[in-house]
């Protein structure tokens, strides 16, 4: 069923016998290593649909199968221009496999080549609805920074924050869950081919769930940084 | 095209291998004194001869301000950051020392990558002789926690040294090679690598797939800065403190005398690796000898901070590989300093399982890199190395933060595009800085390069530079920029922050190809006068014994003409000529040889009679 999604991989022509060529990596013509397209497409390298779940041993299988063929190793008799072109593919299949491999590097990524990943200002913003805890957090933190100056007693201020971590560490798993949620129904619009609006929909709460992630997660590196 | 080695070029020693196409195994290479091992000093003569290996070790003693050890501790560094090592080696840095460490040796003031490609010469020198044929490519080994200067410097230092350097590969990962070779292994595999100088631990998984089996790095950490070295300055300042309580001698650090007691504690250092207990005897300038008796016990109370410091990047790497350590399969213990007790005990402790010794520990990295050497020159048949990149890649933000744009342990060659814009009207340049480290400040990370983009006039934010950096398989930065709009490729000047830009490459590299045709041609001379001197000393003494009055008269002539003929050679500089008339005289003298050899032979057995009686 996946097999007849489309698959994005611009039509090049070929550096070396300049014929128009459908290869992924390869010119069939030829047979020489393919120039890395200007919009590279990160889930065509893998020859895979623009869907957010992805078999883990299926991808590994099939990177550890690419490099065979890409790793330089195979290219150092090669002409310097076959060099260059291969270190840039080669390169670029180990930088595929690393944003796939990792969900939320993967979600970044699918948004960014849509058009749809707006990072916009809520890296400084706390969501609204966090707004009051995040406000309280702010304030444990200089208490603690205050006490650890003056040398006043710190032991009850770090309770407060290590629960206050656990909590933000309880929202941030539940923004994973909902994250998961809207992979999976961005993986069904793709199925049935759902129209822009629908994607559109989709993808912006998967942009919206991506910063207030990124805002979460943060806040707990920051407190853990203060709790060492 | 010539032959291709694999090098291990080593703080201490130095090594080069190749593959035996035979037996499919790797090998070390003998040098002239029957080691393996080259040290890795290298000494200059009052008339400019550059004297590498074991000859220059023993000039550290005699000849201390002319011979340098341990020059990998300068390898692309700055004259800021070796001010520590300043107090504990014996470098002499040159005033004129800005980005590049310039050391003074003898009447000469060389880079670091200039005196590496000494000894690179010399092993190239080694191998050559083995084959009878030049070598020109090598795959060198490199610390895998080496930042990109470290390994520029390298590289530099190959090519200063006639050599194409179709690779550089981490130490862990080539010693995890030849293991593999050796035997079959699967699994998760921790290779802990302590050499002279340098700490490396790698995690790395080994595949088995249909096309072959891949050796996929998932994680390195270490530190360039930690080896044998740092136990026997321990042991040094250890001692200097006791001579200095008991007979109030406080010699300078970097003198003979102190060359001389560093050589007595490295062997005491590995004897007591074989034994419980050993004594220092040294004779001091007053006529005294002090002497103190050392137990394991000891040694190991005070190297225990040494090892101690090992064990932080190994729990970084686990971590970073998400391994426990009992998820590990296998260890291996690479580097001459995993002879130690203690660090074996420790190692076997932490990861619950016996580490594996079975190859040669110095010798391990020259075999793996032979290995690697092979698999460029045949191309990938059923082998195939995945490596990472040790630090992550950062670009300068605004207010000296730093924006991570390659993660510490990624698969290379891996790249990252950033794209950069103008902040006011008819800017003409953009300036970046690239950094290595894993620190959030620029001022703590390690500085790569800094370079300007020049952008053409035009109202702020328009102009859409996309600036790629690439690190190759050899960990090795590129940037190439290109202008979005027109799609015009920029080039780049890099000006490394510590290294050598082309144009010094360049100058070095005229030098050294001036010195190497010339080193050659001497080299040879030298030889055919040594041996010429050997044989003419025992034609000599063979004509003296009683027994060569036998000898026919017409054979005395054509000894005695032969003599002069070759004595006559050696004054002049063509060493084709000296070995011709070295052939000539061996010719001459067969008969002779012979002759003395039976009557040795009966005096021989004439003499066992006699003792029988």
């Amino acid at each position: 069923m996946s097999a007849s999604l489309p698959i994005t991989n611009p039509p090049l022509v070929c550096w070396n016998c300049h014929e128009r060529t459908v290869g992924t990596h390869f010119c069939p013509g030829c047979g020489k290593v393919l120039q890395v397209p200007e919009r590279s497409d990160y889930f065509a390298m893998f020859e895979m649909p623009r869907k957010l779940w992805i078999e883990m041993g299926a991808l590994e299988k099939k990177f550890l199968q690419l490099s065979w063929k890409l790793h330089p190793d195979n290219f150092v008799n090669a002409t310097a221009e076959e060099r260059e072109i291969s270190l840039k593919r080669s390169s670029e299949l180990n930088d595929a496999y690393r944003t796939l491999r990792d969900p939320i590097a993967r979600v970044e990524y699918l948004l960014a080549i849509e058009g749809a990943r707006k990072e916009g200002q809520t890296k400084q913003q706390a969501p609204p609805e966090l707004l009051e805890e995040v406000f309280e957090l702010n304030e444990s933190l200089d208490e603690l920074r205050e006490a650890t100056v003056s040398g006043g007693d710190t032991a009850s201020l770090k309770l407060r924050l290590e629960s206050a971590e656990k909590n933000f560490e309880q929202k941030l798993s539940e923004v994973d869950s909902e994250l998961q949620a809207a992979a999976r129904e961005w993986d069904n619009a793709v199925d049935r081919r759902a129209d822009e609006s629908a994607r559109k929909t989709v993808m912006s709460k998967l942009n919206e769930l991506l910063n207030r992630r990124s805002y979460i997660r943060n806040l707990v590196v920051n407190v853990q940084k203060e709790l060492l | 095209m010539g032959r291709i080695v694999g090098i291990d070029l080593g703080t201490t020693n130095s090594l080069v291998a190749y593959l035996d196409a035979k037996t499919g195994q790797p090998k070390c290479i003998l040098g002239p004194a029957g080691s393996t091992l080259c040290p890795s000093v290298v000494s200059i003569d009052p008339d400019g001869s550059i004297i590498v290996g074991e000859p220059a070790r023993r000039r550290l003693l005699t000849q201390p301000e002319r011979s340098i050890y341990s020059v990998k501790r300068l390898m692309g560094r700055g004259p800021a950051d070796v001010q520590g090592e300043l107090k504990l080696f014996p470098f002499r840095i040159d005033p004129s020392s800005h980005h590049v460490i310039r050391v003074q040796l003898g009447d000469r003031v060389l880079t670091p990558p200039e005196i590496s490609s000494f000894i690179l010469r010399e092993l190239k020198n080694w191998a050559e002789a083995y084959f009878g044929e030049t070598v020109d490519r090598a795959v060198i080994t490199v610390p895998a926690y080496f930042n990109d200067a470290q390994r520029q410097a390298t590289k530099d230092a190959g090519k200063l040294a006639g050599l194409d350097v179709l690779r550089l590969v981490n130490e862990p990962t080539a010693a995890a090679l030849a293991y593999g070779l050796h035997q079959e292994q699967r699994g998760k595999v921790a290779v802990y690598d302590l050499g002279g100088g340098t700490f490396d631990i790698s995690i790395l998984k080994l595949i088995s797939t249909s096309e072959g089996d891949i050796y996929q790095v998932l994680s390195t950490n270490g530190d360039t800065h930690l080896g044998g070295d740092d136990i026997d300055n321990l042991l040094q300042a250890f001692v200097h403190e006791g001579i200095l309580q008991t007979d109030k001698i406080d010699f300078s650090p970097h003198g003979e005398l102190a060359q001389e007691l560093r050589k007595e504690l490295i062997a005491l250092k590995h004897k007591l690796s074989e034994t419980q207990s050993a004594t220092l005897r040294f004779p001091l300038p007053n006529g005294k000898v002090f002497v103190h008796e050392f137990t394991r016990g000891a040694l190991e109370a005070l190297i225990r901070p040494v090892v101690d410091r090992t064990m932080l990047p190994v729990k970084q790497a686990l971590a970073d590989a998400q391994l426990k350590p009992s998820e590990v399969d296998e260890v291996v213990l690479v580097g001459g300093t995993t002879r130690t007790p203690l660090i074996r005990r420790t190692v076997q402790e932490f990861f619950d399982r016996k580490p594996h010794t079975e190859l040669n520990p110095d010798e391990v990295v020259a075999l793996g890199a032979a290995v690697q050497a092979n698999i460029l020159d045949h191309g990938v048949q059923n082998m195939l190395l995945l490596d990472v990149t040790p630090l992550s890649l950062g670009i300068e933000t605004y207010g000296g933060a730093v924006a991570k744009v390659i993660p510490r342990n990624s698969t290379i060659p891996a790249s990252a595009q950033e794209l950069y814009t103008t902040g006011v009207d008819n800017q003409t340049g953009i300036d970046i800085h690239v950094l290595q480290g894993e620190r959030e400040l620029a001022k703590d990370c390690r500085s790569l390069a800094r370079f300007t983009l020049n952008v053409p006039p035009a109202p702020a934010g328009l102009p859409r530079i996309e600036v790629r950096f690439l690190i190759d398989a050899n960990g090795i930065l590129q940037v190439s920029a290109k202008d979005i709009r027109t799609g015009t490729e920029h080039t780049i000047e890099v000006q490394p922050s510590y290294g050598l830009n082309d144009t010094d490459i360049e100058r070095m590299l005229e030098e050294s190809i001036e010195y190497a045709e010339q080193d050659f041609a001497e080299r040879q001379v030298i030889e055919a006068r040594t041996e010429a001197e050997s044989i003419l000393t025992a034609t000599a003494k063979a004509l003296g014994n009683p027994n060569a009055s036998s000898l026919p008269s017409a054979e005395r002539a054509r000894i005695d003409a032969s003599v002069a003929a070759l004595k006559e050679s050696t004054q002049g500089s063509d060493y084709k000529q000296i070995r011709q008339q070295i052939d000539e005289l061996n010719q001459a003298t067969e008969h002779l040889a012979e002759l003395l050899m039976n009557s040795a032979l009966q005096t021989a057995l004439e003499g066992k009679k006699l003792a029988e009686v």
